[in-house]
């Protein structure tokens, strides 16, 4: 055979390989989401539900939701829901990210995961590591203007990747904002998600050490957290308040909540499935940003108007690239970050 | 900066340690009871669960948190009646049944959950305590272990009553013979099998008690999987105490006070690597529980079902 015509057979294989491989959003009849826990838990579980559900309506596309599914083996469930017709899974837990790429290189079906920024395999695997710090930086600002005592504490259930970011974020906007401000931080314990008890438990401690506004970060503990703060005095004798992350619980709030930095994973599914169409999947990462309104700042009514509106100027500052919050995702970082500090 | 060792720290911190402390203590000694009379007691975490939905449901629902104890004692008594009769009735496999019972149980809880609380996240007032006159004023002991809910004060006194149970009655030499050498009480004249249907029964009770307060006083409210393991961490008490409820006692008190020092050194700033701060409570009540507890054996026939005729 002639070298033109192997190169034009090759280029067609190619061609074939690759369609197989990535289907095109015109081929995208359903999309599916895998969480570890029930869609309504008021954070990661519900946010990532919620934004799926919207760009499927958006899109036409039918959507497949396998919520609960724990940490356990996935690949039954993932492979069901190719078999159903999905034709993007969004693996809504770093606890997918084994199973998840290989499920993608079994079928050819693309796979979208976290906490997984090197994982990018063209076609096939994307990742969205996500990082609401630069609404946790504002946070941070909101925080050291209200606090009365001058201590803030941070609670976090573990220390993922996001909720290292957004940590740090946080010391820094407490920092740029006061500098004498005390900043006390606790984790309650390997992988506590689900540690109610333990939530409540250290946020009483870090609260008896004198904070009087809480930042936590977690799952099922946050509600542990908020059960803290609606029973336990500050030192001053006021009462605490809390600034919650990922979603919005001000339907079950008894008067405690100032805040939240609010995920909206909208504009990263619609991102994902543009990607999918033009044949770019898997090139590159996602994520949030106040920019998008991806990242936002729950209003409460805990939040005078004239300090809302010093926040808000703060945020147009952050958009307008006069004041950049570098995200820094390490475990290791975090304390010292936490004590030492300088405001960007 | 604000001072950090205050009265009111150091009286948080040991509220949290006794308070981390006492659903282990119950739950081990349940499981030590169970343990005692041969049967390894591993669904323990899915009786504690389910003792601390039930007990959360009640005390929500009625408003008192007596009645969600008697609740929580009830369901981990069910969830014990199944495991009576599967293990010790019908001879299977106790390590099976019991991760079955475990996984049953935080299923069946997380679903009911979800249709039940999911969009509210019911959260129970802080509970009455009883301060114990002059006690209750002491400083940082006082606030910390006097003044307390009476749940408190009875795990403490169920220690000191399964010790009377060892030293003074038959029922602990029945338990232990049903332990070790169940063929030789059977031959006795004692029911085996209704010895250790009433040693699992009481290990129910216990862990669903300690559930209970987990939810009720521990967390204020119930989530799923709330539970996160302290059923295996009580088991490993038990074991490692080895028929001795005092030393139950110790191990469940050290682990509070490990967590409650864990905290403490993460507030105080001490740049030291979380997982190893993690690892603290862990390590330190297996490091003391071994060391003393080295001589100890545990009985001859855990884990065996008891069939007559078959050994």
């Amino acid at each position: 055979m002639p070298i033109r015509h192997r190169v034009v057979a090759l280029a067609v294989l190619g061609c074939a390989l690759v369609t197989s491989a990535a289907p095109r959003a015109a081929e995208l009849r359903a999309i599916a989401i895998l969480t570890p826990e029930q869609s309504t838990d008021f954070g990661w579980n519900q946010q990532g539900v919620t934004a799926a559900r919207a760009v499927a309506a958006e899109r036409g596309l039918e959507l497949l939701v396998a919520e609960g599914l724990g940490y356990g083996d996935v690949r039954p469930t993932m492979r069901e829901l190719v078999a159903d017709g999905a034709g993007l899974l969004i693996a809504h837990a770093s606890g997918y990210n084994t199973a998840a790429p290989e499920i993608a290189a079994e079928t050819g079906v693309p796979v979208a995961i976290v906490d997984a920024p090197e994982a990018l395999r063209p076609g096939l695997v994307a990742d969205y590591t996500l990082s609401g710090h630069e609404g946790a930086y504002l946070a941070g600002r909101l925080a050291a203007k209200l606090t009365r005592t001058g201590t803030v504490g941070i609670v976090v259930s573990g220390e993922p990747p996001s909720w290292n970011s957004q940590s740090i974020a946080f010391a820094q906007g407490v920092r740029a904002e006061r500098g004498d401000v005390t900043i006390r931080y606790a984790v309650i314990g390997p992988a506590a998600y689900s540690d109610a008890a333990g939530g409540k438990r250290v946020t009483e401690s870090i609260i008896a050490a004198g904070a009087d506004i809480v930042f936590g970060q977690g799952d099922g503990s946050t509600f542990g957290m908020l059960q803290a703060v609606e029973t336990t005095r500050a030192v001053d004798g006021g009462d605490v308040l809390f600034i919650d992350v990922i979603g919005d619980k001000s339907s079950i709030d008894k008067g405690h909540l100032l805040s939240s930095v609010v995920w909206d994973m909208t504009p990263v599914y619609r991102a994902m499935l543009d990607d999918l169409g033009a044949g770019r999947f898997g090139t590159r990462n996602y994520q949030i940003s106040l920019a998008d309104g991806s990242v936002s700042l729950l209003r409460t009514p805990q939040i005078p108007d004239a300090v809302w509106e010093e926040v808000m100027a703060l945020r147009d500052e952050i958009i307008a690239g006069r004041i950049v919050v570098v995200p820094e995702f390490d475990a290791k970082a975090v304390r010292p970050f936490v004590s030492e500090v300088t405001s960007p | 900066m604000t001072p950090l060792l205050t009265e009111a720290f150091l009286s948080a911190l040991l509220y949290g340690a006794v308070s981390a402390g006492v659903p282990l203590l119950l739950a081990g000694l349940g499981e030590q009871v169970s343990e005692k009379a041969g049967v390894l007691n591993i669904g323990l975490e899915g009786m504690m669960l389910c003792g601390a939905y039930a007990g959360f449901v009640a005390a929500w629902s009625s408003g008192s948190f007596a009645l969600g104890f008697v609740a929580g004692a009830a369901a981990g008594l069910l969830v014990a009646a199944v495991m009576v009769l599967l293990c010790v009735r019908l001879a299977l496999d106790q390590i099976v049944v019991g991760i079955a019972l475990t996984l049953g149980a935080q299923g069946l809880t997380a679903l009911l959950h979800h249709f039940q609380f999911a969009r509210s996240y019911p959260r129970l007032p802080a509970a009455t305590t009883w301060p114990l006159p002059w006690l209750s004023d002491l400083p940082v002991l006082g606030p910390a272990l006097f003044d307390r809910h009476p749940v408190v004060y009875g795990a403490f006194l169920a220690v000191g009553l399964l010790i009377l149970l060892q030293r003074r009655t038959r029922l602990d030499l029945q338990l232990r013979a049903a332990g070790e050498r169940p063929e030789a009480l059977d031959i006795a004249g004692v029911d085996v099998r209704l010895v250790r249907s009433l040693a699992v029964a009481v290990t129910g009770a216990l862990a669903g008690l300690g559930g209970a307060f987990l939810a009720n006083l521990g967390a204020g409210l119930f989530v799923p999987f709330l539970t996160n393991g302290a059923g295996f961490v009580a088991i490993v008490l038990a074991m490692l105490a080895r028929g001795r409820p005092l030393w139950v006692l110790l191990g469940a008190m050290l682990f509070g006070a490990s967590l409650a020092l864990t905290t403490a050194i993460q507030v105080a700033g001490i740049n030291i690597p979380t997982d190893i701060v993690q690892m603290l409570p862990f390590a330190a009540v297996m490091l003391v529980l071994v060391l003393l507890g080295r001589r100890a054996s545990l009985p001859a026939a855990l884990g065996r079902p008891y069939v007559r005729g078959s050994g």
